[in-house]
């Protein structure tokens, strides 16, 4: 398409669209900001987004090809009285230490994909072959090697993704390439072990594989600000639907309403009891507790005597702290999450269908429809600074034009190192991100969303965070579970996440572990821990404003709390992100608009219509005109 | 707002070029009129029109692209759980035609496998400005198994068949799968909104 020019004045420019950035997009485009939003990428969300399953591939062969772009002079652009500020031209250094491994069989073995219920090859000989896949694959290498490995993985992926996509376009009969047999029951034992790398990537898009695994926690500051905004209505969400814990070698369900505590079978009637009393009790503040303050809620839990199970499940699985986090802060989060339960389903997490990387874009969406512009593969060499006022007056975008602006917020990793007084962060994050043949639980349902906590399997080990999604959250294939890997880094995110994984699954490097799912594919790598990432104190123009990368946190309070604080250094006086008026009160139903003689002179002005919501169309009007002038 | 108000919802969302007429077609359909003005009206977000076929009452939940179209940046969730697609070009306009296997790639990737496709050639009532000759287009509607219509914005020619003909589609094609009841695979809005959970949870 034609390049077409923007336009060369804005209220507000946007570099990056991750989380942070495109909330502070929605929220000032919503009063009638008008915003120019910009990611260098060809996808939204930055390290926020989600991939097909070769689109996967196709990010991780970027992350070894990235060489900075040219640093141009634009200096013949500067005006009296201004100075340039140059902005980073890459940002490899937010991923590193990518490894990929393939375990499953390149190619199909044709007759089991076919034929749809021949369900007794019998699990001996499916082990077997999967055995035989196992050797032949290359690519199982030891950690050490990784830098060649990965650099050969892919390249040799995406020879298979082009593979994959013409023959798409060959077999175009939609139904034709969809191998009916498997999906719903599909967890039947024949097809379990069968799936290869081919097939992978043939429904490669069946994945939405997230860069960072979070959740939603239902009363979190992102479900309430979703809901607020009416931003809510450009996704959907599925519920967790358990939790659970990995505990002496074993996968166990964490009780977390009134009726799983009464139905588990780990506790006894005692333990039953003194958990509902705890649990009742940990919701008010009480004397006995500020008694522990400063020390570890461990002890604490020690103190209430009750027993290893409970405070396991307490510390681990609901309060989600470490064996040394202080009483007061591990109460909290026990109340966190208490307070989250029951609000719409079992557990307090929701998980957006489709995947994270859909959460920002509904921002983004949220902003265009309010006049916001974006733009893709498009980004910001430089800034324009007054010298006299340190504020950023405009900038210079990869195509040389000059765009001035009012207020500039950006991705830390837009910027350069050396415009920062704080260190980069130092912290990262070890991601694992794997595709599975099997629940690590199997249940009744196989379409269960499971948030699993792995405390340190040895002294000094990072505790995991694990979230076991299944097709129906539309994120991996059917006859496959995705299983996303988080920690605090210790070593790289191989060394880290390794010995969970294998663990906790069948791997080649496994003993005895053939009742555990396979992975059939996996990839590690390490991000930036956004959390760390200092966004305030640095040398920049005023009006200029930072937000950091993910965090490591599981909700995403981190950045939501970010994006309102930068909001409200833009526009103090505002709301921040008021609802959206809905569409639905805007009706023109079939009998209204039978369409009538002189609407013509009528057109152009505004929809008008009867009574009800006039507070709303009143309020839609004002946000037209702000946006107008 | 009841929800039991209709027999059927469908979620109908426009892709194309810039200014092929995508808002003017929505806008004719839905509150009938051309509007001399450009773009989308600020702060709406799709536009709902009920219509009764056979009977039975159609709630079209018709989405537009917000702009993002303008520089090719449409946000892949725009494409979800649609039920049909509107890919629009316009016939005075060689490029726009010329972009369609682009938009079809953005099909592919994002929009789901059952999603019903029709191609629109707009703007007929300038038919001395026609660039992209009729049996060209229906030839390549035919190679993608895709509906072709043309139409007027600004005439209201064929608008109304357009939407029309897509509900009647869409309803034959959920009847058809009610009766293969064919699960095969988890359809999107298979998830639920917030605010359906949230009813849910506090009623
Ligand atoms: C293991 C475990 C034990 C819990 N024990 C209690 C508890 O003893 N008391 C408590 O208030 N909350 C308890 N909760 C929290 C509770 O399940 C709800 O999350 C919380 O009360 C939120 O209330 P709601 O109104 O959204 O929930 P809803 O589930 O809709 O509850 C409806 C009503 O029942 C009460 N209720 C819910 N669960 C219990 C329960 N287990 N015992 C007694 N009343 C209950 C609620 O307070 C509320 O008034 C427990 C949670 C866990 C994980
Ligand atoms: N002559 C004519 N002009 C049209 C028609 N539809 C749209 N237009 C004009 O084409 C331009 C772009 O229309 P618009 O609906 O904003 O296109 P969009 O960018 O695809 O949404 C506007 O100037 C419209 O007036 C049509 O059917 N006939
Ligand atoms: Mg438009």
């Amino acid at each position: 398409m034609a390049a077409e020019d923007l336009p060369s004045e804005f209220d507000v420019v946007i570099l990056g669209t991750g989380l942070a950035e495109s909330v502070v997009a929605a929220a000032c485009s919503r009063v009638g900001q008008r915003v120019l939003h910009l990611d260098r990428k060809s996808y939204y969300a930055a390290n926020w987004a989600s991939f097909t399953f070769n689109g996967l591939l196709t990010w991780i062969q970027q992350h070894h090809e990235s060489q900075p772009e040219e640093v141009q002079d634009w200096s013949s652009l500067l005006q009296e009285g201004e100075e340039l500020i140059y902005l980073s031209t890459s940002d490899s250094a937010s991923i590193s230490n990518l490894q990929v491994f393939c375990f499953t069989s390149e190619e199909d073995e044709e007759e089991e994909a076919q034929s749809p219920d021949p369900p007794n090859t019998t699990e001996e000989e499916t082990v077997v072959d999967d055995e035989d896949a196992v050797k032949e694959t290359p690519e199982t290498e030891s950690a050490d090697s990784k830098d060649e490995e990965t650099k050969e993985k892919p390249e040799e992926s995406a020879d298979e993704e082009e593979a994959g996509q013409a023959s798409h376009l060959e077999g175009e009969e939609p139904k034709a390439d969809k191998p009916c047999p498997s999906t719903a029951q599909s967890q039947s034992e024949a097809t379990r072990k069968k799936i290869s790398y081919a097939q992978l990537v043939k429904e490669g898009r069946r994945f939405n594989i997230d860069l960072v695994s979070k959740l939603m926690y239902s009363r979190g500051s992102l479900v309430d600000l979703l809901i607020k905004s009416n931003v809510s209505r450009y996704a959907e969400f599925k519920n967790v639907t358990r939790i659970l814990t990995y505990r002496h070698g074993n996968v166990e369900q964490v009780p977390c309403s009134r009726a799983d505590v009464f139905a588990s079978r780990q506790l006894s009637v005692v333990e039953k009891r003194k958990l509902m009393r705890f649990l009742t009790s940990c919701l008010e503040e009480t004397e006995e507790q500020h008694a522990y303050n400063g020390r570890p809620y461990l002890e604490y839990l020690r103190d209430q005597q009750l027993g290893d199970n409970l405070q396991h499940f307490l510390l681990h699985s609901i309060a989600m702290v470490t064996e040394d986090t202080p009483t007061e802060v591990g109460l909290t989060s026990t109340r966190h999450f208490l307070r989250c339960l029951g609000r719409y389903g079992n557990t307090p997490f929701l998980f957006p269908v489709y995947g994270l990387g859909e959460i920002p874009q509904c921002f983004c969406r949220m902003c265009a429809v309010f006049g916001g512009i974006y733009c893709l593969r498009h980004s910001v060499h430089c800034l324009l600074v007054d010298k006299d006022t340190n504020r950023c007056k405009a900038v210079i975008d990869s195509r040389g034009q000059r765009i001035s602006c009012s207020h500039f917020v950006v991705e830390d990793s837009y910027v350069a190192g050396e415009r920062k007084k704080v260190a980069t962060p130092t912290r990262f994050l070890s991601r694992a991100v794997l595709i599975t043949d099997a629940s690590v639980l199997p249940s009744d349902s196989d379409q269960q969303v499971s948030m699993v906590t792995v405390p340190p399997i040895a002294a000094g080990s990072p505790a995991v965070k694990m979230v076991e999604l299944c097709p129906s959250t539309m994120t991996c294939m059917p006859g496959t579970y995705l299983v996303h890997l988080t920690c605090q880094s210790v070593g790289s995110a191989f060394e880290d996440l390794s010995p969970v994984v294998t663990r906790m699954f069948h791997t080649p490097e496994s003993h005895d572990q053939e009742k555990c799912p396979s992975v059939l594919w996996c990839l590690y790598f390490n991000m930036a821990d956004g959390s760390e990432a200092e966004v305030e104190g640095h040398d920049l123009p005023s009006n200029m404003y930072l937000c950091s990368g993910p965090d490591g946190g599981l909700g995403h309070d981190h950045a939501i709390r970010q994006a309102e604080l930068i909001f409200q250094k833009i526009l103090p006086e505002d709301d921040f992100c008021p609802p959206a008026p809905n569409p639905e009160d805007i009706i023109y139903d079939g009998e209204n608009t039978s369409p009538s003689a002189g609407e013509e002179e009528r057109g152009g002005t505004e929809e008008r219509q009867e009574g009800e919501e006039e507070e709303e169309e009143e309020e839609e009007e004002k946000q037209n005109l702000q946006t107008e002038e | 707002m009841s929800m039991e108000d209709y027999d059927y919802l469908f979620k109908i969302v426009l892709i194309g070029n810039a200014g092929v007429g995508k808002t003017c077609l929505v806008r004719r359909f839905t509150q009938g009129l051309f509007p001399p003005g450009q773009g989308a009206t600020i702060g709406v977000d799709f536009m709902i029109k009920t219509v009764e076929i056979k009977g039975e009452k159609v709630k079209l939940q018709i989405w537009d692209t917000a702009g993002q179209e303008r520089f090719r940046s449409i946000t892949q969730s725009y494409y979800r759980s649609a039920n049909a697609l509107i890919l629009t070009y316009d016939i005075t306009c060689e490029d726009s035609f010329r972009c369609l296997p682009e938009w079809l790639r953005e099909i592919e990737q994002y929009a789901n496998n059952q999603v019903v496709t029709i191609l629109v050639g707009n703007k007929i009532d300038l038919a001395e400005k026609r660039e992209v000759l009729r049996q060209r287009a229906e030839d390549f509607a035919e190679a993608q198994s895709m509906l072709y219509l043309e139409t007027s914005a600004k005439e209201s020619d064929n608008v109304e068949k357009l939407f029309l003909d897509l509900a009647c589609e869409l309803i034959r094609e959920a009847k058809q799968n009610k009766l293969d009841n064919n699960d095969t695979a988890p359809m999107p809005g298979e998830g639920k909104t917030i605010s359906y959970l949230s009813c849910c949870s506090l009623n």
